[in-house]
């Protein structure tokens, strides 16, 4: 049990982590065995990649840009490509 | 990997070239760098704080900020990890007077026994299409602001933004241990909240 415990703190610390990474073998080891390990892991990555697929949506209005340049007294580069475009 | 590793080096070049400018009030350089961070900066704020405004007055006041004292960045960490605790601290100090949506409440640790004793279901393959939608969106958002500051701040850092653990510990300064924990449990808590979105709107 006591290796069990261990075990379960390995797994939580990889879900601390970047999950990307390829985890420690130990844990790869027990997701290939544990079906219900193995659907939670992967839960929490679709989780991860839902968010960050849906915030990929959003920019910057322009209008604030707008404001932020005028504030910092500075020209936009961005707008200056356009320009000379 | 090793074409990431060159267009990263490329990169921290071309940054550390026009900070060194932007010291000496170079106009050009100053634009560039408000051109490379204000998209992040004002995405890091809103999802922060919720709300629009108050995002534009972080990304003013951060870069406002960075005007001012760039000449007291000193090169010891990035100089975007720099400007990213500029902004935490901004967005976190305005949380915190109008104590918007800040939830005090902890959350628990992961429960492996439990989930071992479970019978867990896997969800449908993604559709990115469904996700995508408005009604959708909004129902994450509200998730992710009904986390407390504490673990949103680091989800947003570490997963929205994808700076490393060493990097979000130096901005919150916190150990890299407890941006794992912080990460794990903010990870966990809004795979709940999706848990519980599949079973009532079977959207995904």
């Amino acid at each position: 049990m006591s290796g069990n415990k261990e075990l379960f703190k390995k797994v939580c610390d990889f879900l601390g982590c970047d999950l990307n990474s390829p985890p420690c073998q130990e844990i790869k080891e027990h997701l290939k065995k544990c079906h219900n390990c193995e659907i939670f892991v992967d839960k929490i990555k679709k989780t991860v990649e839902i968010y960050k697929k849906v915030d990929e949506c959003d920019s910057l209005p322009e209008n604030v840009s707008k404001k932020l340049y005028a504030i910092l007294n500075l020209k936009n580069p961005d707008e200056s490509i356009t320009n000379t475009n | 990997m090793l074409l990431n590793y060159v267009v990263l080096e490329s990169n921290n070049k071309k940054e550390q070239e026009l900070v060194s400018k932007a010291k000496q009030r170079d106009k050009n350089a100053l634009s560039q760098l408000v051109s490379l961070y204000s998209k992040r900066i004002y995405h890091l704020g809103l999802r922060l704080t919720g709300n629009e405004q108050d995002a534009e007055d972080i990304l003013q006041e951060t870069f406002l900020i960075m005007l001012k004292k760039i000449n007291q960045f000193r090169g010891k960490s990035t100089f975007y990890t720099w400007l990213y605790r500029i902004a935490v601290n901004i967005g976190l100090s305005k949380i915190q007077s109008k104590k918007m949506k800040y939830h005090h409440f902890s959350i628990d640790d992961l429960d492996i026994e439990k989930i071992h004793s479970e019978h867990i279901h896997e969800w449908p393959k993604l559709d990115f299409k469904n996700v995508s939608t408005k009604h959708f969106k909004k129902k994450l958002d509200d998730a992710l602001e009904e986390l407390p500051e504490i673990y949103r701040t680091v989800f947003i850092l570490r997963d929205l933004h994808e700076l490393s653990t060493e990097e979000t510990s130096k901005i919150l300064q916190i150990t890299s241990s407890n941006t794992k924990i912080r990460l794990m449990r903010a990870r966990n808590f809004l795979k709940e909240k999706l848990e519980n979105l599949v079973k009532t709107e079977g959207l995904i």
